[in-house]
Protein backbone atom coordinates (compact mmCIF):
# COMPACT_ATOMS: atom_id res chain seq x y z
CA UNK A 1 0.00 0.00 0.00
CA UNK A 2 2.84 2.35 0.98
CA UNK A 3 4.65 1.60 -2.28
CA UNK A 4 1.50 2.30 -4.27
CA UNK A 5 1.02 5.61 -2.44
CA UNK A 6 4.65 6.66 -3.13
CA UNK A 7 4.22 5.77 -6.80
CA UNK A 8 1.01 7.81 -6.94
CA UNK A 9 2.72 10.84 -5.35
CA UNK A 10 5.67 10.53 -7.76
CA UNK A 11 3.46 10.28 -10.85
CA UNK A 12 1.22 13.18 -9.80
CA UNK A 13 4.18 15.45 -8.98
CA UNK A 14 5.79 14.62 -12.34
CA UNK A 15 2.49 15.39 -14.09
CA UNK A 16 2.14 18.73 -12.29
CA UNK A 17 5.77 19.63 -13.11
CA UNK A 18 5.26 18.54 -16.72
CA UNK A 19 2.12 20.67 -16.98
CA UNK A 20 3.97 23.69 -15.59
CA UNK A 21 6.85 23.07 -18.02
CA UNK A 22 4.42 22.82 -20.95
CA UNK A 23 2.83 26.11 -19.91
CA UNK A 24 6.26 27.71 -19.65
CA UNK A 25 7.17 26.48 -23.15
CA UNK A 26 3.88 27.86 -24.44
CA UNK A 27 4.71 31.21 -22.79
CA UNK A 28 8.11 31.19 -24.55
CA UNK A 29 6.46 30.55 -27.92
CA UNK A 30 4.02 33.34 -27.22
CA UNK A 31 6.92 35.67 -26.40
CA UNK A 32 5.74 35.95 -22.79
CA UNK A 33 9.04 36.92 -21.29
CA UNK A 34 11.16 40.04 -21.06
CA UNK A 35 14.82 40.32 -21.81
CA UNK A 36 17.22 43.20 -21.16
CA UNK A 37 20.93 43.89 -21.12
CA UNK A 38 22.50 43.13 -17.74
CA UNK A 39 26.08 44.17 -18.46
CA UNK A 40 28.84 43.78 -20.99
CA UNK A 41 29.77 40.13 -21.13
CA UNK A 42 33.19 38.73 -21.83
CA UNK A 43 34.32 38.42 -25.44
CA UNK A 44 31.77 36.36 -27.41
CA UNK A 45 29.01 36.46 -24.81
CA UNK A 46 25.95 38.53 -23.91
CA UNK A 47 25.01 39.06 -20.30
CA UNK A 48 21.22 39.38 -20.12
CA UNK A 49 18.51 39.47 -17.51
CA UNK A 50 15.45 37.41 -18.43
CA UNK A 51 12.10 37.82 -16.71
CA UNK A 52 10.08 34.61 -16.99
CA UNK A 53 6.56 33.78 -15.75
CA UNK A 54 5.32 30.56 -14.17
CA UNK A 55 3.18 29.31 -11.30
CA UNK A 56 6.21 27.39 -10.13
CA UNK A 57 9.30 29.40 -9.22
CA UNK A 58 11.66 26.58 -10.18
CA UNK A 59 10.15 26.31 -13.66
CA UNK A 60 10.53 30.06 -14.18
CA UNK A 61 14.23 29.79 -13.31
CA UNK A 62 14.80 26.85 -15.68
CA UNK A 63 12.81 28.50 -18.41
CA UNK A 64 14.99 31.64 -18.16
CA UNK A 65 17.78 29.85 -20.06
CA UNK A 66 15.45 28.84 -22.88
CA UNK A 67 13.97 32.34 -22.99
CA UNK A 68 17.42 33.92 -23.12
CA UNK A 69 18.41 31.92 -26.22
CA UNK A 70 14.96 32.46 -27.77
CA UNK A 71 15.30 36.20 -27.16
CA UNK A 72 18.84 36.47 -28.53
CA UNK A 73 17.85 34.64 -31.74
CA UNK A 74 14.43 36.13 -32.48
CA UNK A 75 13.79 39.18 -30.36
CA UNK A 76 16.98 41.03 -29.52
CA UNK A 77 17.07 42.85 -26.21
CA UNK A 78 16.64 46.32 -24.81
CA UNK A 79 19.32 48.46 -23.21
CA UNK A 80 20.01 48.25 -19.49
CA UNK A 81 21.97 50.72 -17.40
CA UNK A 82 24.26 53.27 -19.04
CA UNK A 83 26.78 51.56 -21.29
CA UNK A 84 24.65 48.45 -21.58
CA UNK A 85 23.39 48.56 -25.15
CA UNK A 86 20.33 47.16 -26.87
CA UNK A 87 21.17 44.41 -29.38
CA UNK A 88 19.38 43.31 -32.51
CA UNK A 89 18.31 39.65 -32.89
CA UNK A 90 20.68 37.22 -34.62
CA UNK A 91 18.17 36.54 -37.36
CA UNK A 92 17.05 39.20 -39.80
CA UNK A 93 14.19 37.07 -41.14
CA UNK A 94 11.09 37.61 -38.95
CA UNK A 95 9.46 34.40 -40.27
CA UNK A 96 12.40 32.09 -39.64
CA UNK A 97 10.77 30.50 -36.58
CA UNK A 98 7.91 29.09 -38.65
CA UNK A 99 10.00 28.45 -41.77
CA UNK A 100 12.45 26.27 -39.80
CA UNK A 101 9.95 24.90 -37.32
CA UNK A 102 11.42 21.37 -37.27
CA UNK A 103 14.87 22.64 -36.44
CA UNK A 104 13.72 24.89 -33.61
CA UNK A 105 11.40 22.27 -32.12
CA UNK A 106 14.27 19.89 -31.47
CA UNK A 107 16.61 22.78 -30.63
CA UNK A 108 14.37 24.04 -27.82
CA UNK A 109 13.09 20.70 -26.51
CA UNK A 110 13.84 19.74 -22.89
CA UNK A 111 17.62 19.27 -22.60
CA UNK A 112 17.92 20.34 -26.25
CA UNK A 113 20.91 21.87 -27.99
CA UNK A 114 20.09 25.36 -26.67
CA UNK A 115 21.61 24.35 -23.32
CA UNK A 116 25.04 24.38 -24.92
CA UNK A 117 25.03 28.16 -25.28
CA UNK A 118 23.70 29.39 -21.96
CA UNK A 119 24.77 29.41 -18.34
CA UNK A 120 23.43 31.05 -15.21
CA UNK A 121 25.79 33.74 -14.08
CA UNK A 122 24.61 33.83 -10.46
CA UNK A 123 24.69 30.06 -9.82
CA UNK A 124 20.91 30.01 -9.44
CA UNK A 125 20.85 32.69 -6.74
CA UNK A 126 18.02 35.12 -7.40
CA UNK A 127 18.06 38.60 -5.97
CA UNK A 128 14.98 39.00 -3.69
CA UNK A 129 13.92 42.06 -5.68
CA UNK A 130 13.93 39.93 -8.85
CA UNK A 131 11.32 37.50 -7.49
CA UNK A 132 7.77 38.87 -7.71
CA UNK A 133 4.29 37.42 -7.40
CA UNK A 134 2.08 38.71 -10.20
CA UNK A 135 -1.48 37.41 -9.71
CA UNK A 136 -1.21 33.62 -9.45
CA UNK A 137 2.18 33.51 -11.14
CA UNK A 138 5.78 34.22 -10.27
CA UNK A 139 7.75 36.71 -12.32
CA UNK A 140 11.39 35.88 -11.83
CA UNK A 141 14.41 37.74 -13.19
CA UNK A 142 17.50 35.61 -13.80
CA UNK A 143 20.84 36.85 -15.11
CA UNK A 144 22.30 34.48 -17.68
CA UNK A 145 25.29 34.49 -19.96
CA UNK A 146 24.69 33.56 -23.62
CA UNK A 147 27.61 32.39 -25.79
CA UNK A 148 26.37 34.38 -28.77
CA UNK A 149 29.41 33.83 -30.99
CA UNK A 150 29.17 30.04 -30.67
CA UNK A 151 25.38 30.21 -31.10
CA UNK A 152 25.70 32.35 -34.23
CA UNK A 153 28.37 30.09 -35.73
CA UNK A 154 26.27 26.95 -35.18
CA UNK A 155 23.13 28.60 -36.61
CA UNK A 156 25.16 29.75 -39.63
CA UNK A 157 26.55 26.24 -40.11
CA UNK A 158 23.01 24.82 -39.93
CA UNK A 159 21.89 27.31 -42.60
CA UNK A 160 19.43 29.03 -40.29
CA UNK A 161 21.04 32.47 -40.53
CA UNK A 162 23.27 33.94 -43.22
CA UNK A 163 26.92 34.70 -42.58
CA UNK A 164 28.14 38.24 -43.07
CA UNK A 165 30.31 37.10 -45.96
CA UNK A 166 27.81 34.79 -47.64
CA UNK A 167 27.42 35.45 -51.35
CA UNK A 168 30.92 36.95 -51.65
CA UNK B 1 27.98 5.78 -80.59
CA UNK B 2 27.30 9.31 -81.79
CA UNK B 3 24.43 9.55 -79.29
CA UNK B 4 26.75 8.58 -76.42
CA UNK B 5 29.29 11.22 -77.45
CA UNK B 6 26.53 13.84 -77.62
CA UNK B 7 25.23 12.78 -74.20
CA UNK B 8 28.74 13.03 -72.75
CA UNK B 9 29.14 16.49 -74.24
CA UNK B 10 25.82 17.62 -72.80
CA UNK B 11 26.73 16.24 -69.39
CA UNK B 12 30.09 18.04 -69.45
CA UNK B 13 28.39 21.29 -70.48
CA UNK B 14 25.82 20.89 -67.71
CA UNK B 15 28.58 20.23 -65.17
CA UNK B 16 30.50 23.36 -66.25
CA UNK B 17 27.34 25.48 -66.08
CA UNK B 18 26.41 24.01 -62.69
CA UNK B 19 29.86 24.76 -61.23
CA UNK B 20 29.69 28.27 -62.67
CA UNK B 21 26.28 28.97 -61.15
CA UNK B 22 26.86 27.21 -57.84
CA UNK B 23 30.24 28.75 -57.07
CA UNK B 24 29.90 32.17 -58.63
CA UNK B 25 30.59 34.75 -55.97
CA UNK B 26 29.91 38.49 -55.99
CA UNK B 27 32.92 40.79 -55.75
CA UNK B 28 33.67 41.25 -52.08
CA UNK B 29 33.92 44.85 -50.93
CA UNK B 30 37.04 45.82 -48.99
CA UNK B 31 36.54 47.47 -45.61
CA UNK B 32 39.05 49.69 -43.81
CA UNK B 33 38.92 51.50 -40.47
CA UNK B 34 40.00 55.14 -40.62
CA UNK B 35 40.25 57.52 -37.67
CA UNK B 36 37.76 60.33 -38.30
CA UNK B 37 38.85 63.90 -39.07
CA UNK B 38 37.29 65.15 -35.83
CA UNK B 39 39.25 62.59 -33.78
CA UNK B 40 42.51 63.49 -35.57
CA UNK B 41 41.87 67.20 -35.02
CA UNK B 42 40.97 66.81 -31.33
CA UNK B 43 44.05 64.72 -30.68
CA UNK B 44 46.49 66.88 -32.64
CA UNK B 45 47.11 64.60 -35.62
CA UNK B 46 46.59 67.15 -38.37
CA UNK B 47 49.01 68.70 -40.81
CA UNK B 48 48.62 72.01 -42.57
CA UNK B 49 49.52 72.97 -46.09
CA UNK B 50 49.08 76.04 -48.18
CA UNK B 51 46.61 75.50 -51.01
CA UNK B 52 47.04 78.58 -53.22
CA UNK B 53 46.91 80.96 -50.27
CA UNK B 54 44.35 79.05 -48.20
CA UNK B 55 45.56 77.05 -45.20
CA UNK B 56 44.14 73.54 -45.39
CA UNK B 57 44.24 71.00 -42.55
CA UNK B 58 44.33 67.29 -43.37
CA UNK B 59 44.75 64.27 -41.06
CA UNK B 60 48.27 62.91 -40.63
CA UNK B 61 47.43 59.19 -40.56
CA UNK B 62 51.07 58.05 -40.49
CA UNK B 63 51.64 60.00 -37.28
CA UNK B 64 48.44 58.53 -35.79
CA UNK B 65 49.64 54.95 -36.29
CA UNK B 66 53.16 55.72 -35.10
CA UNK B 67 52.16 57.49 -31.90
CA UNK B 68 48.74 56.43 -30.66
CA UNK B 69 48.47 53.11 -28.85
CA UNK B 70 44.73 53.32 -28.17
CA UNK B 71 43.87 53.39 -31.87
CA UNK B 72 45.91 50.23 -32.37
CA UNK B 73 43.90 48.54 -29.60
CA UNK B 74 40.56 49.52 -31.13
CA UNK B 75 41.45 48.68 -34.74
CA UNK B 76 43.01 45.37 -33.77
CA UNK B 77 39.96 44.43 -31.69
CA UNK B 78 37.48 45.31 -34.45
CA UNK B 79 39.69 43.51 -36.99
CA UNK B 80 39.70 40.34 -34.88
CA UNK B 81 35.92 40.40 -34.45
CA UNK B 82 35.32 41.05 -38.15
CA UNK B 83 37.73 38.28 -39.19
CA UNK B 84 35.76 35.89 -36.98
CA UNK B 85 32.66 36.86 -38.99
CA UNK B 86 34.48 35.97 -42.23
CA UNK B 87 35.20 39.59 -43.15
CA UNK B 88 38.85 40.45 -42.45
CA UNK B 89 39.48 44.17 -42.82
CA UNK B 90 42.12 45.99 -44.80
CA UNK B 91 44.66 47.46 -42.38
CA UNK B 92 45.23 51.16 -43.03
CA UNK B 93 48.68 51.26 -41.44
CA UNK B 94 49.89 48.43 -43.69
CA UNK B 95 48.20 50.00 -46.75
CA UNK B 96 50.12 53.25 -46.15
CA UNK B 97 53.39 51.32 -45.76
CA UNK B 98 52.75 49.35 -48.97
CA UNK B 99 52.10 52.56 -50.90
CA UNK B 100 55.34 54.08 -49.61
CA UNK B 101 57.31 50.95 -50.45
CA UNK B 102 55.82 50.86 -53.94
CA UNK B 103 56.77 54.49 -54.60
CA UNK B 104 60.33 53.79 -53.46
CA UNK B 105 60.52 50.68 -55.65
CA UNK B 106 59.18 52.57 -58.68
CA UNK B 107 61.83 55.20 -58.21
CA UNK B 108 64.64 52.64 -57.87
CA UNK B 109 63.84 49.84 -60.35
CA UNK B 110 63.59 51.32 -63.82
CA UNK B 111 66.22 53.54 -65.36
CA UNK B 112 63.71 55.21 -67.60
CA UNK B 113 61.17 55.43 -64.77
CA UNK B 114 57.80 53.72 -64.35
CA UNK B 115 55.04 55.27 -66.45
CA UNK B 116 52.70 57.15 -64.17
CA UNK B 117 50.16 59.79 -65.17
CA UNK B 118 49.06 62.57 -62.80
CA UNK B 119 45.76 60.64 -62.42
CA UNK B 120 47.70 57.52 -61.37
CA UNK B 121 49.52 59.60 -58.75
CA UNK B 122 46.29 61.13 -57.47
CA UNK B 123 44.71 57.69 -57.08
CA UNK B 124 47.61 56.37 -55.02
CA UNK B 125 46.00 56.63 -51.63
CA UNK B 126 44.98 54.01 -49.09
CA UNK B 127 41.42 53.22 -50.15
CA UNK B 128 38.63 50.71 -49.61
CA UNK B 129 35.07 50.18 -50.81
CA UNK B 130 33.65 50.72 -47.35
CA UNK B 131 35.31 53.07 -44.88
CA UNK B 132 34.58 52.68 -41.18
CA UNK B 133 35.13 56.07 -39.56
CA UNK B 134 36.14 55.73 -35.96
CA UNK B 135 35.66 58.43 -33.33
CA UNK B 136 35.83 58.39 -29.58
CA UNK B 137 36.21 60.88 -26.76
CA UNK B 138 37.01 60.23 -23.12
CA UNK B 139 34.69 62.01 -20.70
CA UNK B 140 35.43 62.65 -17.06
CA UNK B 141 32.75 63.28 -14.46
CA UNK B 142 34.30 63.59 -11.00
CA UNK B 143 36.59 60.63 -10.51
CA UNK B 144 34.79 58.52 -13.12
CA UNK B 145 35.85 58.05 -16.73
CA UNK B 146 33.67 57.00 -19.62
CA UNK B 147 34.09 56.70 -23.36
CA UNK B 148 31.80 58.13 -26.02
CA UNK B 149 32.25 55.88 -29.06
CA UNK B 150 31.08 56.24 -32.69
CA UNK B 151 31.49 53.83 -35.63
CA UNK B 152 30.24 55.00 -39.04
CA UNK B 153 30.34 52.77 -42.12
CA UNK B 154 30.43 54.87 -45.29
CA UNK B 155 30.14 53.58 -48.87
CA UNK B 156 33.15 55.20 -50.57
CA UNK B 157 31.38 55.73 -53.89
CA UNK B 158 27.88 56.78 -52.99
CA UNK B 159 28.97 58.59 -49.77
CA UNK B 160 26.00 56.99 -48.02
CA UNK B 161 26.16 55.88 -44.41
CA UNK B 162 25.36 52.19 -44.58
CA UNK B 163 25.91 51.23 -40.93
CA UNK B 164 26.53 53.01 -37.65
CA UNK B 165 26.75 52.36 -33.94
CA UNK B 166 27.30 54.87 -31.18
CA UNK B 167 26.90 55.29 -27.44
CA UNK B 168 28.53 56.17 -24.16
CA UNK B 169 29.98 53.38 -22.05
CA UNK B 170 29.40 52.82 -18.35
CA UNK B 171 31.46 55.23 -16.19
CA UNK B 172 34.30 53.59 -14.30
CA UNK B 173 36.56 54.62 -11.39
CA UNK B 174 39.47 52.39 -12.22
CA UNK B 175 39.37 51.07 -15.79
CA UNK B 176 42.00 52.38 -18.20
CA UNK B 177 40.96 54.00 -21.48
CA UNK B 178 42.07 50.95 -23.49
CA UNK B 179 39.81 48.69 -21.39
CA UNK B 180 36.88 51.10 -21.78
CA UNK B 181 37.49 51.18 -25.53
CA UNK B 182 37.59 47.41 -25.77
CA UNK B 183 34.27 47.25 -23.89
CA UNK B 184 32.82 49.84 -26.28
CA UNK B 185 33.87 47.77 -29.30
CA UNK B 186 32.28 44.63 -27.81
CA UNK B 187 29.09 46.55 -27.03
CA UNK B 188 28.71 48.09 -30.50
CA UNK B 189 30.22 45.81 -33.11
CA UNK B 190 27.25 43.40 -33.34
CA UNK B 191 24.75 46.17 -34.02
CA UNK B 192 27.13 47.60 -36.59
CA UNK B 193 27.46 44.22 -38.29
CA UNK B 194 23.68 43.71 -38.26
CA UNK B 195 23.29 46.91 -40.29
CA UNK B 196 26.15 45.91 -42.58
CA UNK B 197 24.39 42.58 -43.17
CA UNK B 198 21.18 44.46 -44.03
CA UNK B 199 23.14 46.52 -46.56
CA UNK B 200 24.58 43.37 -48.15
CA UNK B 201 21.13 41.70 -48.21
CA UNK B 202 19.75 44.76 -50.00
CA UNK B 203 22.67 44.61 -52.44
CA UNK B 204 21.98 40.96 -53.28
CA UNK B 205 18.29 41.70 -53.78
CA UNK B 206 18.40 45.03 -55.61
CA UNK B 207 21.92 45.10 -57.06
CA UNK B 208 25.07 47.05 -56.23
CA UNK B 209 24.59 50.81 -56.04
CA UNK B 210 27.07 52.75 -58.16
CA UNK B 211 27.68 56.20 -59.59
CA UNK B 212 28.14 56.68 -63.34
CA UNK B 213 29.55 59.80 -64.98
CA UNK B 214 29.65 60.59 -68.67
CA UNK B 215 32.07 63.33 -69.78
CA UNK B 216 33.58 64.50 -73.05
CA UNK B 217 37.08 65.35 -74.09
CA UNK B 218 37.64 68.99 -75.05
CA UNK B 219 38.88 68.01 -78.48
CA UNK B 220 35.75 66.07 -79.46
CA UNK B 221 33.51 67.91 -81.91
CA UNK B 222 30.33 66.18 -80.74
CA UNK B 223 28.43 66.59 -77.47
CA UNK B 224 25.61 64.95 -75.53
CA UNK B 225 23.00 66.89 -77.48
CA UNK B 226 24.16 65.47 -80.82
CA UNK B 227 21.25 63.83 -82.63
CA UNK B 228 21.15 60.19 -83.74
CA UNK B 229 17.94 59.08 -85.48
CA UNK B 230 16.15 62.08 -84.01
CA UNK B 231 17.29 61.37 -80.44
CA UNK B 232 19.82 63.19 -78.25
CA UNK B 233 22.90 61.17 -77.34
CA UNK B 234 22.06 61.79 -73.66
CA UNK B 235 18.64 60.12 -74.15
CA UNK B 236 20.25 57.15 -75.89
CA UNK B 237 22.66 56.72 -72.94
CA UNK B 238 19.81 57.09 -70.44
CA UNK B 239 17.80 54.41 -72.29
CA UNK B 240 20.78 52.02 -72.20
CA UNK B 241 21.19 52.56 -68.45
CA UNK B 242 17.45 52.02 -67.90
CA UNK B 243 17.48 48.75 -69.84
CA UNK B 244 20.54 47.34 -68.08
CA UNK B 245 19.95 48.27 -64.43
CA UNK B 246 18.18 46.04 -61.89
CA UNK B 247 14.45 46.81 -62.09
CA UNK B 248 15.39 49.92 -64.11
CA UNK B 249 16.54 51.71 -60.96
CA UNK B 250 18.66 54.83 -61.35
CA UNK B 251 18.49 58.59 -60.93
CA UNK B 252 19.59 61.03 -63.59
CA UNK B 253 21.01 63.68 -61.29
CA UNK B 254 22.56 66.03 -63.82
CA UNK B 255 22.60 66.44 -67.60
CA UNK B 256 24.36 69.15 -69.61
CA UNK B 257 25.69 69.13 -73.16
CA UNK B 258 29.09 68.14 -71.79
CA UNK B 259 28.40 65.77 -68.92
CA UNK B 260 25.89 63.46 -67.28
CA UNK B 261 25.68 62.16 -63.73
CA UNK B 262 23.71 59.06 -62.77
CA UNK B 263 23.33 58.25 -59.09
CA UNK B 264 21.74 55.34 -57.23
CA UNK B 265 22.34 53.17 -60.29
CA UNK B 266 21.58 49.59 -59.29
CA UNK B 267 23.67 47.16 -61.31
CA UNK B 268 23.39 43.35 -61.28
CA UNK B 269 26.10 41.54 -59.32
CA UNK B 270 26.74 39.12 -62.20
CA UNK B 271 27.08 39.73 -65.92
CA UNK B 272 25.43 37.73 -68.73
CA UNK B 273 28.17 35.09 -68.45
CA UNK B 274 27.43 34.78 -64.73
CA UNK B 275 30.75 36.36 -63.76
CA UNK B 276 30.92 38.75 -60.82
CA UNK B 277 30.88 42.31 -62.04
CA UNK B 278 31.38 45.88 -60.82
CA UNK B 279 30.92 49.44 -62.08
CA UNK B 280 33.65 49.06 -64.71
CA UNK B 281 32.33 45.70 -65.93
CA UNK B 282 28.83 47.16 -66.17
CA UNK B 283 29.95 50.22 -68.15
CA UNK B 284 32.02 48.13 -70.57
CA UNK B 285 28.68 47.28 -72.16
CA UNK B 286 27.87 50.97 -72.66
CA UNK B 287 31.41 51.61 -73.87
CA UNK B 288 31.04 48.98 -76.62
CA UNK B 289 27.51 50.17 -77.44
CA UNK B 290 28.74 53.72 -78.08
CA UNK B 291 31.91 52.64 -79.85
CA UNK B 292 30.07 50.51 -82.41
CA UNK B 293 27.90 51.65 -85.32
CA UNK B 294 25.68 53.62 -85.68
CA UNK B 295 27.26 55.89 -83.04
CA UNK B 296 30.96 55.06 -83.59
CA UNK B 297 32.10 57.29 -80.71
CA UNK B 298 35.62 56.50 -79.43
CA UNK B 299 35.64 56.64 -75.64
CA UNK B 300 37.70 55.99 -72.54
CA UNK B 301 36.51 54.11 -69.47
CA UNK B 302 38.08 54.80 -66.06
CA UNK B 303 37.09 53.35 -62.71
CA UNK B 304 37.24 54.10 -59.01
CA UNK B 305 36.96 50.89 -57.02
CA UNK B 306 33.88 48.71 -57.32
CA UNK B 307 31.34 51.48 -57.33
CA UNK B 308 32.26 54.42 -59.55
CA UNK B 309 33.13 54.60 -63.24
CA UNK B 310 33.46 57.35 -65.83
CA UNK B 311 33.13 57.21 -69.61
CA UNK B 312 34.89 60.08 -71.40
CA UNK B 313 33.66 60.50 -74.96
CA UNK B 314 35.73 61.54 -77.96
CA UNK B 315 39.11 59.80 -77.56
CA UNK B 316 40.51 56.44 -76.59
Amino acid sequence: MKKLFTLFILISSLTVFGQAQKKADKATNEWKYEIECAGIGTDGTYLVKVWSYSKKGSVAITQAKKNAIHGVIFKGFSAGERGCNAQKPLTTNPNIETEKQDFFQSFFEEGGKYMKYVSESTDGNIDPSDRMKVGKEYKIGVIVSVSKDALRKDLEAAGIIRTLSSGF
Amino acid sequence: MKKIVNLKKSLALFAILFVNIAFSQAKKPTIMIVPSDVWCNTNGYMMEYNNQGTKVKIPNYKKVFQENMDIKTVISKINTLMAERGFPLKDMESAIKTLEAESAENAMTAKSGIAESPIDKLKKVAKADIIIQLTWATKQVGPKNSVNFILQGIDSYTDKQIAAAQGTGAPSFSAETSVLLEEAVLAHVDNFNAQLQKHFDDMFENGREIIVRIKKFNGWSGNLEKQYDGQDLSTIIEDWISQNTVKGRFNTSDVTENSMLFEQVRIPLYDSKNRATDARGFLKGLQDYLRNAPYSIPNKLTMKGLGQAVIILGEK
